[in-house]
């Protein structure tokens, strides 16, 4: 994966929402920490103001997308944009397979959600990883 | 289910199954179809669930935790207990009895209680002990409705 053809990572931007944090925390983690030179973040809100930088991030590079609630408005922003999701990601369902990370708050999250945003960033990094690979070698991913 | 009452405040349509009881909380009580009521006390069943006005107020749910089967229930015992991204909402047993059904579908697919609250998301089965006493405290749907629109309207703008 080069720096011009990232992969383009998109969460939810439910601001005093929990597991819209959670999500925007993840993909921070993902971004900045995890795999920072083979993602590039682009804020939900561009892609609804209609920022013509953001809308053609998303149309040039795969997108993974992390959903808040099932209002899926990351998911459905990307593909009004022209992108295409590569993975999608709904916070509710990281949270069943990590019942003992229960996030709470909102400006600030909990350990546990802290913790959960962890657990998602890493989950992504791995399909990272996954895409990265498939792109190098020209196969499929899926 | 067809016919639902209907009623709509600002972006939200709340819909109430016509066919069962609620409580104020919103826990829909439904003989069985096998065994309808009023016939007496002995071999009757109940399903309760969530009215779609509580669970839409409740949130997207995370975990669906009821009691197990053989669990004897009096009014207001807790029935289950709903954690959704909002709140965990512990939900009081509509009627007393004995819990002797519990939905298997919600350990993995909780969500069935935001997408089909009166049909596939149903909590439990109730064999009831006291079912005419207990129904008399019941609103019927045309009575929660007017309750819910009343509740609705005051949270929302």
């Amino acid at each position: 994966m080069t720096n011009d053809h990232r992969i383009v990572i998109v969460p939810c931007s439910g601001i005093g929402k929990t597991y819209g944090s959670v999500s925007r925390e993840a993909a921070y983690v993902a971004t900045e920490d995890l795999r920072p030179a083979e993602t590039q973040l682009v804020a939900l809100s561009l892609l609804v103001l209609g920022d013509e930088q953001a809308r053609a991030e998303v149309a040039d590079n795969v997108s993974i997308t992390i959903d808040g609630c099932q209002l899926a408005c990351a998911s459905k922003m990307v593909k009004e944009s022209g992108g295409t999701i590569a993975k999608n990601y709904a916070v509710l369902e990281v949270y069943r397979r990590h019942r003992q990370f229960k996030p709470q708050g909102i400006g600030e999250l909990n350990a546990g959600g802290q913790q959960l945003a962890q657990a998602l960033a890493e989950e992504i990094a791995q399909e990272i990883d996954a895409l990265t690979l498939a792109e190098q070698t020209g196969g499929q991913h899926g | 289910m067809t016919g639902y009452l209907e009623v709509t405040i600002d972006k939200f349509t709340f819909r109430v199954a016509p066919d069962r009881w609620y409580t104020r909380e919103g826990v829909w009580v439904q003989p069985s179809p096998l065994t309808p009521f009023p016939e007496g006390e002995g071999n009757q069943r109940v399903k309760v669930g969530l009215s779609d006005f509580l669970q839409q107020r409740s949130g997207d749910v995370a975990f669906a935790e009821i009691k197990p089967v053989g669990t004897r229930l009096v009014v207001g015992d807790e029935i289950a207990s709903i954690e959704t991204i909002k709140v965990t909402v512990a939900l009081a047993s509509p009627i007393s009895g004995q819990l002797i059904e519990v939905n298997p579908a919600l350990e993995t697919v909780p969500e069935a209680i935001n997408q089909d609250p009166y049909s596939t998301g149903w909590l439990a089965v109730i064999e009831p002990t006291a079912w005419d006493t207990d129904r008399s405290r019941l609103l019927d749907a045309a009575a929660y409705l007017d309750m819910m629109r009343h509740a609705a309207a005051e949270e929302l703008p």
